[in-house]
């Protein structure tokens, strides 16, 4: 008892009871599973971020030399000023992304059986597929192709000339507007490089339906130019002509509500008003541009210009209000604010140009411009200037020589189109439907053609006619799913990479991609197996690839900007846009070895944009009537050679298929390569997507007339396919149009992206374009109904 | 929370947000994300079970077709400062919440945290979110944690600090440098993303500071000032019915 | 009176186990408990404070250009002089075989290593001039680093400041003890 008591009142004389109590409440405090971030120095570290084509500048912030933690803008790089978009943000998700392939894979079951995958050695790999490469190089070379992203790398010119040394015409890459930019550019400039286009510098923007602001391709510029526009005082007008009321129409001044695929209609009207009220650009048309007056062809058969045929009955606004839903009044308003505005520039696009667009509205856009002057020497539109990289040269040989008697795939059809160009569509459609020779091994790189490229099942139905199909991703997607080999790429912040130029922009830009980590699997560069696989061929596939290492490729491609003497490192902020044609830029830089040096550091290289030169046309000026086109036909419709609105008819009938379907991008989600991320998933509105919902949004006029209302569940049908979904009911959408969101719908990855939505490009129809035979897209007949 | 701490201090951090060049596109958010280890789930389209400190919330003119206009509202914390405390302040039983009467930084230290939510209730911005669960991470993910902002745990409240701890970083460095650091000037993960620059962020009551001019931009207004809780986010539009839906026009 | 003595020795008794009890008590509480509450864990290799008197603190553990206190040296650090062995002890084999040949940094137990929802920055503690014994050991003089005894209930050392001690000097100081000064 008195023991009892003592140890008790001893107990409370020592740090026992108090301590303990104490530790016991900083216990309950530690939650041990929670994870405990490593501590320690923290750096930052520059480059170049590849997610996109953008070229923005970016710094990791890394903890102790091996952990990133944070994505950032880099100040000093021209193209984002110091920002950074949401994927870029989100870019250390895809490095530490579970669903990463983490060695090389081969497929043991039936393709798209995850559980068949098993892992293999980069020796064993790269031996079978260096033994499959020897056999149809024997067979026929051409019996090998490839389909890469549509970023603008060297890691295009480097598959081009493994293709090419091997023997095989059939490269591809992902579609992009800059395909049917580049084709209208060549057209009527004779340049093979697409439009560039002076935003930051232009006084007043028609926009048709360029998303500038939802999710295009070059964000970052994109958002410097808004904020540019959007200056206190004095601010630029923005135009945007498009058939939902997007986030750029709604940043828009004017928001021009028409009827989708009808932009090229009301770009001739307003045309139409210019070129009859003489409130064009006359000096500049009379002395620079060919086939705006009616002229004659090398046949001397007399033909119709562009003057008559867009200032005849057929563009007249009560004509053009006709087929835009326009009203009018509406066009001759706009008509005269862009005649008359001394900067006045149109822009056009294919929602997030992911897409290449009718080579023909292309034509009625450059047209548009040419009669307000832009593609005058000083104008707002140029063509993206070359970088002077080095040239690769590749070495043929008898085999390859050989493979030239067969042409490439989409090009191998009877009948083939007057301008073809990146034909991926008409390769597949080939494929798919019995082709003149065999696709024996088809390799893809940085693309997920499975699931993002518009009507996708001609991919699924080429894949399935394609004896081995290797994915070079990174990650398990949906392309990889299907792949009989997977030989995972280094993710695009372990490895050297390049940008060449930014999309859409006049200035000469380019910059190199370096590493802000060690790779963290067993990943390899796919720059780096192609110069293995080279040299394991031997002869001159490995002659015409003699690099060791992809930064040595990098080293002596830039090689040749340093012998061109031309452009300068950026390496603080500076204002890009108002660098003009012609301005003196003088190098800084030694030579190549110190270019390469400063790249690397994470600087980038730019140059004074060069503007639009006509020399390389036959005539000498601006070709609006476009001979080439007619090339090799009896022509006898003098407007094939015009610009000209030519809608291409979406299959079905009206009666049938009463509603148009739409697919449109938002910011919010990604919908090309990589998938969207799960910082992005809380970016997601509700009104796009609910739990594995996906909403089809659908005006309320359209909504009564089916008897559906907002989150109704309704199947929505196009003549390529049907997917259940839900109704978001909302006066965004124009009535008879369902728009539907891209980038949603994956069947890969893991639970944070897998089966969330539906894929709108399983619903969405392609055309081909007749000029250039690349596929595009404005709208698929469809129906809805309540569920 | 004192009385006589109140507006002792010349420093007031506060941000402007431009909502005519916001755009929406959510870079503001997910850098948020990124500096300060908020955890996802697989499933986000419950927006009321999602934790963002840094909103976005969608509005519209609530017209028809083509009339109809949307516009964003990025909202973080508002960082209260109004007389003698802010709503969420008031109402803590823990004094888990506080504000620091030096700079008018609401903070909120998750281990004191009880979990009671009743400052969730007291914010009339919905700028707190609840931990319903342990925050948890694909184990790979785990090494993109930043060692400077603590990952919460199950049962606690959390919402936007305004990076306070690139301020007290930014306040070590002056120190360091031998500068006031006082005078330590920072940009929080949202502004420093934002490829508008919609974002300003600085002390409201330096009166030569970016921010400060455009808290008193005729632009400018508060979301729902009628409530008196005297945010330190101001907006700028100008666009009247982005102004009225903030009741801007509700006296 | 036999009674009384039955119960004034019963009181001795009584008194020497309340003694015993107490002094049990005391022997557990101020001995046996702090050794059961607390591990002992040995630094990966033995560092003398004493044998580097020739510098100053601030020679290896430095501020970095951030603002940021790098705390204990990296492996680089020790290599400027350490490249090769400089004695003959087995730390020094060690330090220089197994870390510095293979370029590896040593993983020091930290002493002082606050939770991670703790904002801690030396700057403006060192602008204060407050000595580092204020809140360190001195290890001037000391040869030999004692093992860490780490609390095996909370995982904290037995050397980490608790908030108290923080919050009273600040107190004491004017300097603020609003909540987000120093935590995270």
């Amino acid at each position: 008892m008195q023991f009892a008591a003592g140890a008790v009142g001893g107990t409370l004389l020592t740090p026992l009871p108090w301590k303990l109590a104490d530790d016991s409440a900083v216990w309950s405090q530690n939650w041990s599973w929670r994870p405990s971030p490593e501590r320690g120095e923290i750096t930052k570290v520059p480059s170049v971020c590849t997610l996109c084509a953008g070229g923005c500048g970016i710094q990791a912030r890394i903890v102790n030399g091996h952990r990133a933690i944070l994505i950032e803008g880099n100040p000093a790089n021209p193209v984002n000023e110091g920002s950074v978009c949401a994927l870029a943000t989100s870019a250390l998700q895809f490095l530490y992304a579970p669903y990463r392939v983490a060695q090389p894979l081969k497929q043991t079951k039936k393709r798209g059986d995850k559980t068949g995958f098993q892992a293999i050695s980069w020796e064993q790999a790269q031996t079978e597929l260096s033994k499959k490469l020897e056999e149809i190089r024997v067979e026929g070379p051409q019996s090998l192709a490839c389909i890469t992203s549509s970023r603008r790398s060297s890691m295009d010119d480097l598959w081009a000339q493994f293709l090419t040394a091997f023997g095989s015409p059939n490269l591809f890459k992902m579609p992009s507007q800059c395909d049917s930019s580049r084709t209208a550019a060549q057209l009527t400039t004779g340049n093979a490089s697409p439009f560039a286009f002076d935003l930051e510098n232009a006084g007043y923007v028609l926009s048709f339906g360029a998303s500038l602001l939802d999710g295009c391709a070059a964000s970052s510029r994109a958002s410097g130019a808004l904020r540019r526009w959007k200056k206190d005082r004095y601010p630029v007008k923005i135009v945007q002509v498009e058939s939902r009321c997007s986030i750029t129409a709604s940043k828009a001044d004017t928001f021009l509500p028409i009827n989708p695929g009808t932009e090229a209609a009301l770009a001739m009207g307003i045309a139409h008003l210019m070129v009859n009220g003489a409130n064009y650009d006359a000096y500049f048309v009379k002395n620079n541009v060919f086939g705006f007056e009616d002229w004659t062809d090398a046949n001397g058969k007399k033909r119709q210009g562009f003057k008559n045929l867009v200032a005849s009955s057929a563009y007249s606004p009560e004509q053009v209000a006709k087929i835009t839903g326009l009203e009018a009044a509406k066009i001759r308003e706009v008509a005269k604010e862009f005649a008359s505005q001394p900067k006045a520039l149109a822009v056009w696009g294919t929602g997030r140009a992911d897409i290449s667009n009718n080579t023909y509205h292309e034509l009625v856009f450059v047209a548009l411009n040419a009669l307000k002057g832009n593609l005058k020497p000083s104008g707002l539109i140029a063509v993206a200037p070359k970088v002077p990289l080095s040239d690769l040269l590749p070495q043929k040989d008898i085999l390859s020589e050989n493979a030239s008697q067969h042409p490439r795939l989409d090009l191998a059809k009877a009948q083939s189109c007057p301008c073809p160009q990146n034909g991926l569509y008409g390769f597949l459609d080939a494929i798919a439907s019995g082709p003149k020779y065999p696709i024996k091994l088809l390799m893809v790189h940085e693309a997920n053609p499975a699931h993002c490229l518009p009507e996708n099942k001609l991919f699924m139905t080429a894949a399935e006619k394609v004896a081995t199909l290797v994915s070079f991703s990174s990650y398990m997607d949906d392309t990889a799913l299907l792949s009989d080999y997977i030989l995972p790429n280094h993710m695009a912040l372990e490895r050297f990479d390049d940008v060449i130029g930014v999309p859409g922009a006049p200035y000469g830009y380019y910059a190199v991609s370096s590493p802000i980590l060690k790779p963290l699997l067993d990943t390899k560069h796919t720059g780096e197996v192609l110069m293995k696989l080279a040299s394991t061929l031997g002869g001159t596939v490995a002659s015409s690839i003699p690099w060791k290492s992809y930064e040595d490729f990098l080293k002596f491609r830039v090689e040749g900007i340093a012998k061109a003497k031309t452009g300068a490192i950026i390496d603080k902020p500076i204002d890009i846009s108002s660098i003009k044609a012609g301005d003196p830029v003088t190098p800084n830089y030694s030579d190549g070895a110190d270019l390469f040096k400063k790249l690397k550091a994470g600087t980038c290289w730019h140059d004074a944009p060069t503007g639009v030169t006509f020399d390389k046309t036959s005539s000498g000026k601006l070709e609006l009537a476009c001979q080439s086109i007619g090339k090799g036909t009896q022509a006898t419709d003098d407007v094939i050679y015009l610009p000209h609105f030519s809608p291409l008819k979406p299959s079905g009938s009206e009666s049938e298929w009463p509603l148009l379907l739409v697919g449109y991008s938002i910011p919010q989600v990604s919908c090309g390569y990589l998938a969207n991320p799960p910082f992005m998933n809380k970016l997601v509105p509700d009104s796009v997507l609910m739990g594995n919902e996906l909403f089809v949004d659908l005006n309320p006029q359209t909504a009564a007339s089916l008897g559906i209302t907002q989150g109704d569940l309704v199947m929505v049908k196009t003549t390529q396919g049907e997917a259940s979904a839900k109704a978001n009911v909302t006066p965004a959408a124009r009535p008879g149009v369902l728009y539907i969101p891209r980038g949603m719908g994956h069947k890969a990855y893991d639970e944070y992206i897998e089966n969330k939505g539906v894929n709108a490009c399983n619903l969405m129809e392609v055309q081909l374009d007749p000029v250039s035979g690349m596929g595009t897209v404005w709208a698929t007949r469809a129906q809805l109904r309540r569920v | 929370m004192s009385e006589k701490g109140h507006a002792q201090s010349n420093i007031r951090l506060g941000m402007v947000i431009d909502l005519d060049k916001c755009t929406g596109c959510g870079a503001c958010s997910t850098a948020c994300q990124a500096e300060n280890n908020i955890s996802y789930r697989p499933d986000e389209s419950q927006k009321l079970r999602s934790i963002t400190w840094m909103n976005i919330y969608q509005l519209d003119n609530k017209k028809a077709y083509p009339d109809f206009k949307i516009a964003f509202l990025p909202r973080p914390c508002m960082h209260c400062d109004a007389d003698h405390h802010s709503p969420c302040t008031f109402v803590c039983p823990v004094n888990a919440t506080t504000r620091d009467e030096n700079n008018g930084l609401v903070t909120h230290i998750y281990p004191r945290c009880i979990g009671c939510r009743y400052c969730m209730v007291a914010c009339p911005y919905h700028a707190r979110s609840f931990n319903w669960w342990d925050p948890t991470w694909p184990k790979q993910m785990e090494s993109m944690l930043s060692p400077e902002v603590s990952p919460r745990m199950r049962g606690v409240v959390e919402k936007c600090t305004f990076c306070h701890h690139r301020y007290n970083k930014a306040r070590a460095k002056a120190s360091v440098d031998g500068t006031d650091p006082n005078k330590a000037i920072y940009t929080p993960a949202c502004a420093d993303a934002c490829p508008t620059k919609a974002i300003t962020f600085g002390n409201l009551l330096d009166e030569k500071s970016e921010v400060a001019k455009l808290s008193k931009d005729p632009r400018a207004f508060r979301i729902l000032e009628k409530l008196k809780t005297k945010p330190k986010v101001y907006y700028l539009s100008k666009q009247d019915w982005i102004r009225n839906l903030a009741d801007n026009s509700l006296t | 009176m036999k009674e009384e003595k039955t119960s004034a020795s019963g009181k001795v008794v009584g008194t020497l186990l309340f003694v015993l009890g107490f002094a049990g008590a005391m022997v557990l509480g101020w001995v046996v408990f702090p050794n059961l509450l607390y591990s002992q864990k040995v630094q990966p290799l033995n560092f003398s404070h004493a044998a580097h008197r020739d510098n100053d603190c601030d020679s290896c553990h430095k501020f970095r250009p951030d603002g940021t206190y790098a705390g204990i040296p990296k492996i680089s650090n020790c290599k400027e002089c350490h490249e090769s062995a400089q004695g003959s002890s087995e730390a020094e084999r060690i330090l220089v075989e197994e870390y510095v040949a293979k370029d590896r940094e040593i993983p020091w137990l930290v002493y002082a290593r606050q939770p991670d929802n703790v904002f801690f920055s030396h700057a403006p503690h060192k602008g204060k001039q407050i000595e580092c014994v204020r809140c360190h050991r001195d290890v001037a003089k000391e040869e030999k680093l004692p093992p860490l005894r780490e609390d095996r209930i909370t995982g904290y050392s037995m050397t980490t400041m608790e908030m108290t001690e923080c919050e009273k000097c600040h107190a004491e100081r004017g300097a603020s003890n609003n909540c987000e000064v120093c935590h995270k």
